[in-house]
């Protein structure tokens, strides 16, 4: 685990070396970098803690106008309404988690997944309008992030890609942290048998919450992110395509696998750009890529003597 | 006079809930079925109801089919039935050996889902369908005016409700299908075909989701985007109603029928899905089994 992100890390690290002045590549750089650690707290909530949670675009978007809303509409400087944005999105995955607690499998999804659909009319209608999202338009003038005089804004995209770098680093060591730690086995535990792992003094309640807080904190600090660095947001980043692209990073990278889903990350948006010439037929090859890869039992970093086809000569023979 | 008219526009409401709730049922009995049967969880079920609405417009328009919606609900059932039939059997059932398969099925519907989405956009284009409307005319009672449409499609809806009801009780594989639901290692002792009963519970879930297209997107239009909001609307009802609980899923139907008619009403279609969500929230956290549900 270690060596594939470390490699991950630094091979990432040197990129804008070679690729420094092509605008187009080091866009897709940066977004592979937030990508990957939304991918990462998703496959976290979903992997390892096993809450069937779909709420994480909701989540990226919660964070992505928090930010935006509040450095446009009161002022405040990007690097404060980051971090806001941050809590805020934790506060309201806690939130969210909280019925989720009490439900089982299917149930948990249909909720985060209802948060998703109610943000769509939520941020379009004059609800949305009146703290300030800008209805169907979206906001369009976000303030870039401003350190110490120094602005990251869209034009530069390497010191805003050494930025996320740095913030992805971060994010990524907390979260391998936490999958090492006794809460990640506590999240395991939780999800191979609630009832075993609550006998054994393992509190639902505690780490249940604690993971929707943890990965909403850090997708919404990545939602924010990308707000500054786009500079314009609108509802259209909840569409499904979007939701099926960050699901597509997971079943490639395996789910519960952690670093695969990195690396599911950079073959999906890779893919992704390589398709551009589809043009409208992209989307549905996408759809169809989510389609088989489901068939694949754990994504990429199957072992060898698993089960990957489902007709193997000796399944026939048993038959 | 004021409140006179009031109360006939409330009536209106109530009708139009009645319709929509009715249409509604249909569909999120079928979703409730499937569920309850083979706890597999269909996020496609959008597009099967958009697949409905683009059948029977293509026949209609394109094709200029004769007979008009009679032969389109003649032609549909067995082509639905088999569309059905073929995608369990071809997509979810080589998953279900899996332990996790119920996370792949999601998975794997919601690719379907997407990819059957764009397929209409890029077939039929992005525009929006409209059907013709099945019967021509009004009827009028006192002040309160019906469109014929508007009842046929209730008695169609809630015919195929009582139809299905019917073959469910009455017919060998109607209970073969409850016998699986309530215990499928029973249902296999007893020499049940389990895979058969399964493919055959997804075929006639989506002969029901689209017939409601059908019927639905005569009064509204067929929209190839539409479909999550389809979809998500009949798992609210399912939700609310009680997973596997076909009784509940009725009442369900109508209740959310209403509420949608009454917000629309009142607030605007905008905040229609937020009250149903809010309510399938409340709902789920006050009592997580939905209204009828067994647990």
């Amino acid at each position: 685990m270690v060596l594939i992100l470390s490699g991950f890390y630094c091979v990432m690290g040197i990129m804008p070396l070679f690729f420094g002045n092509t605008a187009y590549i080091m866009n897709i750089l940066i977004m592979i970098l937030i990508w990957a650690v939304v991918a990462s707290c998703w496959d976290v909530i979903m992997g390892f803690a096993g809450i069937f949670s779909f709420g994480q675009v909701a989540f990226y978007v919660i964070g992505a106008y928090a930010s935006a809303i509040l450095s446009v509409s009161l002022g405040i400087p990007p690097v404060f309404t980051i971090i806001m944005a941050g809590v805020i999105t934790g506060v309201i995955g806690v939130l969210v988690g909280l019925p989720c607690l009490k439900l089982a499998g299917p149930y948990v999804a249909l909720v985060t997944f209802a948060v998703h659909m109610t943000l769509i009319p939520f941020l379009r209608g004059p609800l949305g309008r009146a703290i300030g999202s800008g209805g169907s338009q979206g906001i369009l003038t976000i303030p870039p992030i401003n350190l110490l005089g120094f602005a990251f804004s869209s034009e530069q995209l390497v010191p805003f890609f050494y930025l996320t770098l740095f913030l992805t680093i971060i994010c990524t060591l907390i979260l391998a942290l936490i999958i090492k730690s006794y809460w990640g086995t506590a999240f395991l535990a939780l999800k191979d048998s609630e009832n075993f792992a609550t006998s054994l003094g393992i509190s639902a309640f505690k780490y249940k919450l604690m993971v929707f807080g943890i990965t909403s904190f850090i997708t919404g600090l990545f939602g924010a992110l990308y707000a500054h660095y786009v500079g314009m947001l609108s509802t259209k980043m909840l569409s499904m395509d979007v939701f099926t692209i960050l699901m597509i990073m997971m079943v490639i990278g395996g789910i519960g696998k952690y670093p695969g889903v990195v690396v599911g990350a950079v073959i999906t948006v890779t893919i992704n750009q390589l398709l551009a010439p589809l043009g409208m037929y992209r989307p549905p090859d996408n759809g169809r890529y989510c389609s088989s890869s489901g068939s694949v039992p754990s994504g990429w970093r199957h072992r060898p003597g698993s089960k990957v086809f489902p007709f193997t000569a000796k399944n026939r023979l048993i038959r | 006079m004021r409140s006179k008219k009031m109360v006939f526009e409330i009536i209106d409401v109530i009708i139009s809930g009645l319709i929509n709730g009715s249409v509604y049922a249909l569909m999120a009995v079928g979703l409730t079925l499937v569920y309850g049967v083979t706890k597999a969880f269909n996020f496609a079920y959008g597009s099967f109801y958009n697949m409905g609405g683009y059948f029977a417009w293509m026949l209609l328009i394109p094709l200029g089919m004769i007979g008009g919606y009679f032969s389109v609900f003649f032609i549909a059932i067995p082509v639905f039935f088999v569309v059905g039939y073929l995608l369990e059997k071809v997509l979810v059932s080589p998953l279900r050996k899996y332990d996790d398969w119920e996370m792949k099925v999601m998975m794997l519907t919601l690719g379907l889902s997407l990819f059957m989405d764009f397929g209409y956009q890029a077939v039929f284009g992005p525009r929006i369908k409209s059907l013709p409307g099945m019967i021509e005319g009004t009827l009028k009672l006192g002040q309160v005016v019906l469109f014929h449409q508007d009842i046929a499609i209730f008695i169609l809806s809630v015919g195929g409700m009582l139809c299905f009801g019917w073959l469910l009780n009455n017919t060998r594989t109607g209970m073969a299908v409850q016998a699986v639901a309530q215990n499928p290692a029973g249902a296999k002792i007893v020499g049940i075909p389990k895979d058969f009963i399964f493919a055959a519970t997804f075929a006639i879930s989506t002969i029901m989701v689209g017939f409601s297209g059908i019927l639905l997107c005569q009064k509204n239009f067929v929209d190839p985007m539409g479909s999550t909001n389809i979809m998500i609307k009949a798992w609210v009802i399912t939700a609310f109603g009680g997973m596997g609980s076909i009784s509940g899923s009725l009442y369900a139907a109508f209740i959310l029928g209403m509420l949608e008619a009454f917000v629309g009403w009142h607030f605007g279609m905008i905040y229609v899905q937020i009250a149903t969500l809010t309510l399938l929230l409340v709902t789920l956290t006050i009592r997580p089994r939905g209204l009828m549900g067994r647990e």
